[in-house]
């Protein structure tokens, strides 16, 4: 189980990540609405796994994962792109994420990728 | 036509599972004893297939139905050979199949080149490796769209499906006149499920929960509703044909009789 960060500019989809998570055994140590906000929520939690939504405000989740990445190349980030972004996915893993999910979700695949990424 | 290999079935007939043989030939299939039935591949109109058991339309004077029974090698030459010669719309294409399942991507997925079937209830995919069926009745949305395809953008059918209670994508590619017969073809075969109904936001959010599993209490809590205020959303679901009913829970309270049990059993506990 793990320590999650939840990056979302919507409280909705962070609401719902957090029931699925929570559903899962994990902890969720903090939410996110904006990139800016995920990485000093990041710098000041090192949580285990952040899940980051990509179309922000601000700062977007693509420059938030950079941000992130070059402030901990350990970090296991898994995006959320909605369907149509999936050129997005090229671009996140360039930049060094783990994992990626597309909304809309179902709760058992969030948490088999959440797994599969934090046992990596 | 060629020689005719026998192999060892079970067919259906007259609802009793009965053991007989099956010749399989390029442009033919029989079926021995009791049925004593050729079949030619391309007056088949329909193919769906359950666990080790394939169930075959054929046309003619008459549909009759061959419901079979074999082992899984069996029944994937039978297929492919239906597939490729079937009664069906039937294009040569690329697909991706699963390409996304539940939100996640498929990992190490790929492109697959193969002959796409479109027969009565189902599409068929099939190709050297893989032989996929997506059922018409089970497809949730079709989408002409582009996908970057090494590093270009082609143009692409989009088909979301259920697939045993999860939610699938798959991708079609081939030119783009016949993706949009394609298209077309799906679009008109799958109308019934087609959303024309205008659905207001709260509903919208409610229907996006229960697709990703949450349950009427923690949907509750997540939306700040009264439970009558849910219910209201839910009929307004079930009335416009997005939702059914999956079980209805009771809620209770206790009697004064199950008051007295809880009353003793806590006294007894701290005895």
């Amino acid at each position: 189980m793990g320590r999650i960060l939840i990056v979302d500019d919507t409280m909705f989809m962070r609401t719902l990540l957090k029931n699925i998570l929570f559903s899962g055994g994990h902890d969720i140590v903090g939410e996110a609405a904006d990139g800016a906000e995920a990485v000093a929520r990041y710098q000041e939690l090192k949580p285990d796994l952040v899940t980051m939504d990509v179309v922000m405000p601000k700062v977007n989740g693509i420059e938030a994962l950079k941000a992130i990445k070059a402030a901990d190349p350990a970090a296991k980030v898994i995006m959320c792109t909605a369907v149509g972004q999936e050129q997005m996915v090229k671009l996140a893993v360039k930049s060094g994420a783990r994992g990626y999910i597309v909304k809309p979700f179902q709760a058992p695949k969030v948490l088999e990728e959440v797994k599969n990424v934090l046992s990596a | 036509m060629g020689a005719m290999k026998s192999v060892p079935v079970k067919v259906e007939h007259e609802g009793k599972w009965i053991p007989t043989t099956m010749g399989i030939a390029e442009d033919r299939f029989r079926i021995d004893a009791p049925l004593n039935q050729v079949i030619f591949y391309k007056s088949v109109v329909d193919l769906d297939e359950k666990k080790n058991q394939v169930i075959i339309t054929a046309g003619g004077e008459g549909e009759a139905v061959y419901r079979i029974a074999s082992v899984e090698k069996v029944l994937r030459i039978v297929k492919r050979f239906i597939i490729t010669q079937a009664s069906a719309y039937r294009l040569n294409a690329f697909f991706m199949s699963p390409a996304i399942r539940g939100g996640v991507l498929v990992q190490n997925t790929q492109w697959e080149k193969g002959v796409i079937a479109v027969m009565k209830t189902g599409i068929w995919f099939v190709s050297q490796e893989k032989q996929v069926c997506i059922l018409l009745d089970e497809v949730t949305g079709i989408e002409l769209t582009s996908r970057e395809i090494q590093e270009k953008n082609l143009d692409v059918v989009k088909i979301d499906h259920l697939a045993e209670n999860e939610v699938v994508t798959s991708f079609v590619l081939c030119p783009l006149t016949t993706l949009q017969v394609l298209y077309n073809f799906l679009k008109e075969a799958t109308d019934e499920t087609e959303v024309r109904e205008e659905i207001d936001p709260l509903t919208g959010q409610v229907a996006m929960l229960v697709y990703s599993g949450m349950d009427s209490s923690t949907i509750e809590n997540m939306l700040k509703l009264a439970h009558k205020d849910l219910d209201a959303v839910y009929e307004s679901l079930l009335d416009s044909g997005l939702a059914e009913v999956l079980y209805i829970r009771k809620e209770i309270q206790l009697t004064p009789k199950g008051v007295r049990y809880i009353s003793e059993s806590v006294k007894s506990s701290i005895d």
